[in-house]
């Protein structure tokens, strides 16, 4: 066979022929019509023609190989067009993944004609291409065909060109969109009712977009479809999603091509990744003067004034253990965040916030840092000790806590100020957000630093006196303030009587700190009673802490959907939006990451009193499936507006904000 | 003792954060047999910096790569520069690419290259932990044995392969030890690799 092949390739090379046999392949090029009138377009094509279970590849081979290349040498007035490629097969090479064709293939190419050609014309093509199995093998090889003057007239190769051509990719021209989320892609498109696709694959153009490899989820909706398509494994930033998708249908299969800017929310490059450095380290120094942070430092420098007279060098050293404690607290959230992040969690800054019990505790926290400005209460003796919870007689260890306590009251106040900010930086790699967070500690560590190094900063103040204790006192005002905020901000998420219960607790605390002020008796068992008695009340106003959200408020913004629920809705003339979702549903999934959960929606939602119901399909509920069928529907998602008067509206399966915010606006 | 425990919580991150081979971290350690018999591991050449070189000897593009003198003239390039090469072969029993010791050293001669070590990966254990897909496929470690580029030996991939001057492409290869020399990141530490299939087990 080899052997036949070897004298047939010999043969043919030796005059010029439509066909040229290569070793395990062989090429022709054919033609829609062998002749044309000045001006006519003609449909070519390089026919492969492969031994069984050989291939070759598309354009973009995928994980190796390559794809074939054609060089046209034309008489003069004729030009030729790219090749056109017809959609390829995936071809696995365990553990690889390639793109290409099996068996036999026709690329084609548009030959364009001017004016001016003399006949006879010579259509010469050029061609290398790799033919491979588990080896491939270049090759290589000249066909060429003669066209002659003549009326434009179908050969015997017409239809087959033509059966190539419909699978050659076209634009894809219905409604869609691509959403990358959490290295995935979702392609995302409507659907014609009679297109009853039973799969959709997309092959990529460029390396470096999506996983060659990993399987894609084709979920099938009732209008609309979503293709999940893993991230590729070494993203290369593309700022366009490019190629072309595959759709099945009983009828077979068809291929469009596709092209979408990809947003890049990602900031680029090593200026802006400084830029965001530099503003951590501004903000740091900020969170120093902020109500929350404030009164603990200005008391803590207070002692440089007391000392400085004394041993001033000592200071240097608590100054370094204070950075030490309060840049290593910053490392460690950044570590929590940065676990948290890949644990898949979607958190930004400010997520302290979102728990009830961490608010409450900080709540406590002020409440008693407050109390013990305003009152003569010291563990220990000196003005120094404050800050400390311990009777620590290291200095260097009650610094390192000091920094600690700092960085835990300033949490709060870094999420109305630096929210944005921090959460530009969770956005970056893990590096980068560690070392925003080292620059953050860095800045907010650095006022007291200084100061510590040179303490004659300070020598402008007054000299030691009562003034100190006024001003001490005077402290506990922000430190309240910052309370006061807290309990805001609790309010919105547990309902009255859990505030009042930690408002209580607050109340607790401080007769507890009271206690232990007033508790100077003698006799060492009274002493020890009282400290006793202070403790439980510590706990038992910390056991009535909540740990979940229980308001009212939330619980309406929340619901579960039940018909009758809905009704009574309806029948108060409540505008509502329902929302058919469930766990397993990517649509669903995605369309709530983009649209449902942005905060125009959320906000424009509760401006309109607009009442959300969702009604979750996660687990199969004959009420939410006779609700569907209603809509002629046997899945989700469903998207239902209900206005005050009239019929629901229904909305598209692929929301957008922009869409979504418009069905909202009108609703009356 | 902050920046120590800064790049302790890093690295005991990046475990479990990624599970591809990325740069900028410690490449995959492995211990293969040369074609001397002898065992190599790549964490003996810590201190050196290392090319790693998917090959196989029946890959037309590799096979270019040897016979244009393009893969000697980059592995002149690294000699004297403290650079280890080890060339890889993850070819498995009777695909091809699967040679013995004897031939791997005849095919060093005869076309008069100058690999530190050709290895012999014949369960694929070592280019499946690297990801390696074609032939050849390069990577280059550097003298703290952390990843530093992976892709392409040059632009030359891409259609038309065969009918391309590879003295005349831009080999990253080259491009990235200059970098590195010069105390630079490199440019592009991450390419497509182009070639043939690695011929793994299956």
């Amino acid at each position: 066979m080899l052997f036949f092949c070897l004298v047939l390739s010999i043969n043919q090379s030796l005059h010029s022929d439509s066909k040229y046999f290569a070793s395990d392949s062989s090429i022709e090029l054919l033609s829609n019509s062998n002749s044309i009138q000045p001006g006519d377009e003609l449909l070519v094509g390089v026919k492969f023609r492969l031994e069984k279970d050989w291939h070759t590849y598309w354009k973009n081979p995928g994980d190796a190989g390559e794809g074939a290349t054609i060089k046209w040498n034309l008489s003069k007035g004729l030009s030729a067009s790219n090749i056109l490629w017809p959609g390829p097969e995936r071809i696995p090479v365990d553990p690889l993944m390639t793109f290409g064709y099996n068996d036999e293939v026709v690329l084609l190419t548009k030959i364009a004609s001017d004016g001016k050609v003399n006949f006879p014309l010579k259509i010469e093509a050029k061609v290398s291409w790799f033919t491979c199995k588990d080896i491939c093998i270049p090759q290589e090889g000249t066909v060429d065909i003669e066209i002659n003057e003549g009326n434009l007239l179908a050969t015997s190769h017409d239809l087959e060109l033509k059966k190539y051509l419909s699978r050659v990719p076209t634009v894809f021209s219905r409604d869609f969109r691509v959403e990358e989320l959490d290295n995935k892609f979702f392609f995302q498109s409507d659907v014609l009712g009679d297109e009853q696709y039973t799969d959709v694959y997309f092959f990529p153009s460029e390396y470096g977009l999506t996983s060659y490899t990993k399987d894609q989820i084709f979920e099938k909706n009732q209008n609309s479809f979503t293709l999940e398509i893993e991230a590729s494994e070494y993203s290369l930033d593309l700022e366009i999603f490019e190629g072309i998708i595959e759709t099945s249908t009983a009828d077979g299969k068809k291929f469009f091509s596709i092209s979408y800017p990809l947003e890049s929310d990602e900031p680029k490059g090593d200026s802006s990744v400084f830029l965001l450095i530099l503003f951590a380290f501004i903000g740091g120094l900020i969170l120093n003067i902020m109500p929350c942070v404030f009164p603990i430092l200005s008391i803590k420098i207070l002692r440089f004034v007391e000392h400085s007279e004394n041993s001033s060098t000592n200071t240097l050293k608590y100054g370094l253990f204070y950075t030490f404690g309060a840049v290593l607290s910053f490392l460690l959230i950044a570590l929590l965040l940065v676990i948290l992040k890949s644990s898949g969690e979607s958190i930004g800054w400010g997520f302290q916030l979102q728990y009830p019990l961490v608010i409450s505790i900080l709540f406590y926290l002020f409440v008693a840092l407050g109390f013990m400005f305003m009152s003569s209460l010291v563990f220990g003796s000196s003005l120094g000790n404050l800050g400390s919870f311990a009777q620590v007689k290291n200095e260097s260890l009650e610094s390192f806590l000091t920094g600690v306590l700092a960085v835990v009251v300033a949490s709060p106040c870094t999420a109305p100020f630096m929210g944005s900010a921090i959460g530009f930086a969770l956005l970056q790699p893990s590096l980068n957000s560690f070392v925003i967070f080292l620059s953050l500690g860095i800045g907010f560590a650095l006022p007291y630093l200084i100061l510590s190094i040179k303490p004659s900063l300070l020598s402008f103040l007054p000299k030691p006196g009562a003034w100190m204790e006024t001003f001490k006192q005077f402290m506990a005002f922000p430190m309240w303030a910052s309370a006061l905020w807290l309990l805001w901000v609790l309010s919105g998420q547990v309902d009255q009587d859990t505030v009042l219960m930690v408002l209580i607790g607050g109340l607790v605390i401080s007769l507890s700190l009271w206690l232990l002020e007033k508790n100077t008796s003698e006799k060492v068992l009274i002493r020890w009673s009282i400290r006793v008695l202070a403790i439980i009340l510590v706990i038992g106003s910390i056991s009535i802490l909540p740990t979940q959200y229980s308001s009212k408020e939330n619980q309406a913004e929340m619901p579960i959907y039940s018909e009758a629920l809905l009704n009574e809705y309806l029948s108060k003339n409540k505008l509502v939006f329902l929302n058919f979702t469930a766990d397993w549903c990517i649509t669903c999934k995605v369309n709530e990451r983009v649209a449902l959960n942005s905060e125009e929606v959320l906000s424009i939602l509760e401006q309109k009193n607009i009442k959300y119901l969702e009604a979750d399909w996660t687990r199969k509920d004959a009420d939410i499936a006779r609700k569907l069928e209603e809509y002629g529907r046997t899945g989700v998602p469903l998207y239902l507006l209900f206005p005050s008067d009239g019929d629901p509206i229904v909305l598209p399966e692929i929301l957008t904000k922009d869409i979504l915010l418009d069905y909202l606006n009108e609703l009356t | 003792m902050q920046k120590t425990f800064f790049i302790l919580i890093f690295s005991f991150l990046s475990q479990f954060i990624f599970s591809f081979v990325q740069n900028d971290e410690t490449a995959p350690d492995f211990q293969l047999l040369d074609s001397n018999g002898d065992e190599i591991a790549l964490s003996s050449f810590r201190g050196k910096k290392v090319v790693l070189e998917w090959t196989n000897h029946g890959c037309p593009f590799v096979a270019k790569h040897y016979e244009s003198g393009n893969m000697q003239s980059t592995q002149d390039f690294v000699k004297d520069k403290n650079t280890v090469w080890l060339s890889i072969i993850s070819s498995a029993p009777g695909t091809q690419g699967y040679i013995s010791p004897e031939k791997a050293n005849e095919l060093t001669v005869s076309r008069n290259a100058f690999p530190s070590h050709v290895l012999f990966d014949p369960s694929g254990v070592v280019g499946r932990k690297y990801s390696a897909k074609t032939t050849p496929h390069m990577y280059i470690i550097d003298e703290q044995g952390l990843l530093k580029y992976q892709g392409a030996i040059d632009d030359a991939g891409g259609r038309g392969f065969m009918s391309k001057d590879l003295f005349k492409a831009n080999n990253y290869v080259k491009k990235g030890l200059k970098e590195l020399a010069s105390g630079e990141e490199i440019s592009s530490p991450v390419t497509k690799p182009y070639g043939c299939s690695v011929k793994y087990s299956s």
